[in-house]
C-alpha cells in the first residue's frame, strides 16, 4: 500500500529530473534486472513478438515491395506502392467513404447510447429486462447480423420492403441496400443499432457512480436540467465517453466483416471502404504488396487518431484533477 | 545463488542478447510447426500424411470424399488422409495465399479458370500417367484440352456441367408464351411474366461474383464472338459486346429485382429455387436446388438451349464447366495423391458421387452415361429432357476465355468483378455504354499485362 502512494507521489520540484526512457535507458535497465524474472517473461514476449510486432513489421516490409500472391519472389520497390496509392481516384474514395462511416456510427452510436443510457438511469422498475433487450444487438455476431438485415431487407423475399408495400407506404418494394440513395444510410443505420447498445451499457455505468448529492445541491442552487447535465452528469461521463470512442474510432474504421457481409463495398464503391478496398487489393488483384501499403496508411491513420484522441483525454483527466 | 550460463555474472552484449532472442524465437517457431511427416515414401509403397482440398461443402458430396479417404485409408495402411473443405470463394483466397507462403496441398479439386493461373505460376504437377490409366479416350478432349500446356496435362477432369436457360413451364402455359429460343423472345417472355409476385429474369450484377460476366458471355457467344480478341487482349467493345451490354442493362432494368446489381450466384439461385423468378440461367444443380427449397415446384422446372440471335442460328455452348482434380507441384506425396486421385474413378464409387447431385454433375467420362447403374436415378429419369439439353451443350462450350485453351485472362477476367463494375457504371452513374466498356477493357487489359500477358503470342 505505502509502495504504491510512494509511487503515486509526485516528485519533489527539486528532486532528480526524471530519466529519458530511451533504448540505452532500457537496456541498461534490462542489465540491472532480475535474470531469473527476465526468463519468466521471454515466453511472453516472443509470443508478442510472434503474435503482434511481426505481423506488424511484415506488412510494413512488405509494403516496400512488388510482392504478389501468386509469386513467392519479391523485390524491394520502396515508396512506389504509397505513390501509386495517393494518386489514385479508388484509394481516396475508399478514404473519404471510410471517414463517413466512423464519423457516421461514432456519432450515431454515442447519441444513441447516451440517449438510452440516460433513459434507463430513471427506470426503476424493470431496468434489467430493458437493459438486456437492448444489449442484444451488441451480442449477435457480424455474420449473423450481415445475413440477418441482408434478408430483411431484400426486394424480393425480404420483410420490410413486403411490409411497407403491403401497408401501402411504397408503391413497390424498396430496396435499402441497393439503392444508391439509401445504400450509406442503410448500413449506417444498421452499424449504429449493433455498436450503440456498447455506448449505452458503459455510460450507465458511469451514470451510476454520480453521487446525487451534486444533483441535490444543483438544485438548490436554482441549477436547470440542462446545466445539471452539462455540468454534472457530462463531466462525470465525458472520460468514459473518450476512451469509447477512442475504441470505437479503431474498430468501426477498421471494420470489414459487416460492411462485406452487407453490401460486399457495392453497389459500385458506394460502400467500399479501405479494409474492404485492401481486401479487393490484395485477394483480389493478388498485390499484396499493394494491399499491405494500404493498411500500413490506415495504421499511421488510426495512430494519428489516437493520439489526438488521447491528447483530449489527457486534458480532461488534467481538469478534472 | 549463483549464476549460470554466463561466466562471472557477465551479461550478454546487446548483439548476443538480440541473437539469442532470434534464436529463442525461430527455435519457438520450429517447436510450433506440425511434425507432418508428410514425405511420400518411395518405390511404389505408399506411405505419409495426404492433405486434400477440395469445395464440395454440400453434404453428400463432402460425405461421398470422406468416404473414399476413408477407402484408400483401408486399402494403403500407411497413409493418412486429411480432407479440408472450402467454398469456392474461400478456396480461391486459401490457394493464393497458400501459394504465397508455400503451403499447398497435395492434392485438390479446382475450376477450369483457377488451373489456368495456376499452370502460369507452374504450380500443378502433370497428370498424364493418371489419365491414361483412367483411359485418355473416356474423357472429352475440350475437358482435357482446359488443363494441357505444350501437350502436357496437368488436370483431371472429375464432372462436368453446362449453362442453359431454366423456365417454369407452368407460367409460359398460364401466359400463352412457347419457350423461347431468341434473345428477344426471352425479352417478351420475361417482360410479360414480371408481375408482383414474381420477375420475369433477375439479372445478377453483385461484384462479389462473376455472374454479369457470365450473362454477357451468353450473348457475345450467341453472335459467334468472344470476351477475349484472338490476340488475347480484352473485347468488350465489339458492337456485339455492346448490344449485349445494352440488352443485360435493359432486361436489369424491366424484369429485375433492383436488388441484384449485387447478387451472387446464390442469391440469384434462389430467387428460382422460390419460384419468384420465370426464368434463369444455371446448370442441372437447379434441380437439387428447386428440390430442397420448393419441392412442389419441382414437376413445373425444365431447361432448354441458351437463347440464340434469330431462330435460323446455330445452337452455341455458352459456358461448360469442366471441374476438375489437379496435383501440386510442391507436393511431396505425388505418388500417394495420384494413387488416390485415380481411386476416384472407380466405376461403382464414382456413380455414388455423380449422383450426390442428379443432373448437376454429369460424368467427365463419356462410356459412365450408358452404364444402367448411372441412369438408374429417379431424378435423372424425371429430368431426362434437361439432362439431355445440358448433355448437348457440354461439348459446345469452355470454360469463360479459354475456348482456346488456359489462359489467364480468363481467371482474370471472372475474378476480378471489372465487367460487374462495367454494369453497376451504367446502372447507378449513367455513364453512357460505350465509356464505361471502353473504360473496363482498358482495366483488363492492363491487368492482363500485369499478369505477364504479352498480346499477339
Amino acid at each position: 500500500m505505502t509502495a504504491s502512494i510512494a509511487h503515486t507521489r509526485k516528485p519533489r520540484a527539486d528532486g532528480p529530473a526524471p530519466r529519458r526512457r530511451t533504448l540505452k535507458g532500457l537496456w541498461s535497465r534490462l542489465a540491472k534486472a532480475d535474470k531469473v524474472g527476465l526468463a519468466f517473461v521471454l515466453p511472453s514476449m516472443v509470443a508478442v513478438v510472434g503474435l503482434l510486432i511481426y505481423p506488424v513489421l511484415s506488412s510494413v516490409y512488405y509494403s516496400l515491395t512488388d510482392q504478389s500472391l501468386l509469386r513467392r519472389d519479391h523485390e524491394l520497390v520502396w515508396l512506389d506502392n504509397f505513390q501509386t496509392l495517393i494518386t489514385n481516384a479508388d484509394f481516396w474514395s475508399a478514404f473519404v467513404t471510410s471517414i463517413r462511416w466512423t464519423a457516421g456510427s461514432i456519432v450515431g452510436q454515442l447519441l444513441l447510447g447516451l440517449l438510452l443510457a440516460l433513459c434507463l438511469d430513471k427506470v426503476r422498475r424493470f431496468s434489467g429486462l430493458y437493459r438486456v433487450l437492448l444489449i442484444v444487438p451488441w451480442a449477435f455476431p457480424p455474420i449473423v447480423i450481415g445475413f440477418g438485415w441482408q434478408w430483411i431487407l431484400d426486394d424480393v423475399y425480404g420483410f420490410l420492403p413486403n411490409l411497407l408495400t403491403s401497408l401501402g407506404i411504397t408503391a413497390e418494394n424498396v430496396s435499402p441496400l441497393a439503392n444508391p440513395d439509401t445504400v450509406f444510410w442503410t448500413v449506417l443505420a444498421i452499424n449504429i443499432w449493433f455498436g450503440a447498445p456498447l455506448f449505452m451499457v458503459n455510460i450507465l455505468a458511469a451514470l451510476k457512480t454520480i453521487p446525487r448529492e451534486q444533483y441535490e445541491a444543483a438544485l438548490m442552487d436554482g441549477a436547470n436540467a440542462w446545466q445539471q447535465f452539462s455540468f454534472i452528469t457530462l463531466r462525470h461521463i465525458r472520460n468514459v465517453i473518450g476512451l469509447l470512442v477512442i475504441l470505437r474510432i479503431i474498430w468501426v474504421f477498421n471494420n470489414f466483416e459487416l460492411l462485406f457481409l452487407l453490401t460486399g463495398g457495392g453497389p459500385g464503391d458506394m460502400t467500399t471502404t479501405l479494409p474492404i478496398f485492401a481486401y479487393r487489393t490484395g485477394w483480389g488483384l493478388h498485390q499484396l504488396g499493394m494491399a499491405s501499403a494500404i493498411t500500413v496508411l490506415l495504421l499511421v491513420f488510426l495512430l494519428l487518431m489516437a493520439r489526438i484522441a488521447f491528447a483530449a483525454l489527457n486534458y480532461w483527466e488534467r481538469e478534472d484533477s | 545463488m549463483s549464476r549460470t550460463g554466463y561466466r562471472s555474472g557477465r551479461l550478454p552484449s546487446r548483439r548476443e542478447f538480440a541473437a539469442l532472442t532470434a534464436s529463442t524465437v525461430a527455435l519457438s517457431a520450429a517447436a510450433c510447426r506440425a511434425d507432418t511427416g508428410r514425405s511420400g515414401a518411395p518405390d511404389g509403397v505408399l506411405a505419409g500424411d495426404l492433405l486434400v482440398w477440395t469445395s464440395f461443402t454440400q453434404g453428400p458430396r463432402a460425405e461421398w470424399m470422406e468416404h473414399m479417404a476413408q477407402k484408400f485409408e483401408e486399402a494403403h495402411p500407411d497413409v493418412r488422409v486429411t480432407i479440408e473443405t472450402f467454398s469456392w470463394p474461400d478456396f480461391y483466397t486459401k490457394w493464393t495465399m497458400g501459394l504465397a507462403a508455400g503451403q499447398v496441398p497435395d492434392i485438390s479439386s479446382a475450376l477450369p479458370t483457377h488451373v489456368a493461373e495456376l499452370l502460369s505460376v507452374e504450380a500443378l504437377a502433370p497428370v498424364d500417367d493418371v489419365i491414361d490409366e483412367i483411359g485418355r479416350d473416356r474423357f472429352a478432349e475440350a475437358a482435357l484440352a482446359e488443363g494441357q500446356v505444350d501437350g502436357a496435362s496437368y488436370s483431371v477432369p472429375l464432372y462436368t456441367h453446362a449453362q442453359v436457360m431454366w423456365y417454369r413451364t407452368d407460367l409460359l402455359e398460364e401466359a400463352g408464351l412457347e419457350v423461347p429460343t431468341t434473345w428477344a423472345e426471352l425479352r417478351h417472355a420475361a417482360e410479360v411474366l414480371t408481375t408482383d409476385d414474381v420477375y420475369g429474369l433477375s439479372v445478377p450484377l453483385g461484384s462479389s461474383d462473376m455472374m454479369a460476366t457470365r450473362f454477357l458471355n451468353y450473348y457475345v457467344q450467341s453472335a459467334g464472338e468472344r470476351l477475349l480478341n484472338d490476340d488475347g487482349s480484352a473485347n468488350l467493345t465489339s458492337p456485339a459486346v455492346l448490344d449485349g451490354i445494352a440488352y443485360w442493362v435493359d432486361m436489369y432494368r424491366n424484369t429485375s429485382p433492383e436488388g441484384s446489381i449485387n447478387y451472387d450466384v446464390l442469391q440469384q439461385a434462389t430467387l428460382y429455387y422460390q419460384g419468384r423468378t420465370a426464368f434463369d440461367f444455371n446448370s442441372g444443380f437447379q434441380i437439387g436446388g428447386v428440390q430442397q427449397t420448393s419441392p412442389d415446384l419441382l414437376e413445373y422446372v425444365a431447361a432448354a438451349p441458351l437463347p440464340r440471335l434469330t431462330a435460323a442460328d446455330d445452337l452455341y455452348g455458352g459456358e461448360t464447366s469442366n471441374t476438375p482434380m489437379v496435383v501440386w507441384e510442391a507436393s511431396s506425396m505425388q505418388e500417394e495423391a495420384k494413387a488416390f486421385l485415380l481411386s476416384l474413378y472407380e466405376t461403382e464409387e464414382y456413380i455414388e458421387f455423380l449422383h450426390s447431385v442428379p443432373g448437376g454433375m454429369l460424368p467427365a467420362l463419356a462410356d459412365i452415361s450408358d452404364e444402367p447403374a448411372y441412369v438408374d436415378d429417379p431424378i435423372l429419369d424425371q429430368f431426362a429432357d434437361t439432362v439431355e439439353v445440358i448433355d448437348e451443350a457440354v461439348p459446345r462450350g469452355s470454360a469463360i476465355g479459354m475456348e482456346d485453351g488456359p489462359t489467364v485472362q480468363a481467371s482474370i477476367m471472372t475474378g476480378q468483378g471489372i465487367i460487374e463494375g462495367l454494369f453497376q457504371d451504367i446502372v447507378l452513374n449513367g455513364t453512357p455504354i460505350a465509356d464505361a466498356a471502353r473504360d473496363a477493357e482498358e482495366q483488363l487489359n492492363s491487368l492482363f499485362e500485369m499478369a505477364g500477358v504479352e498480346f499477339g503470342q
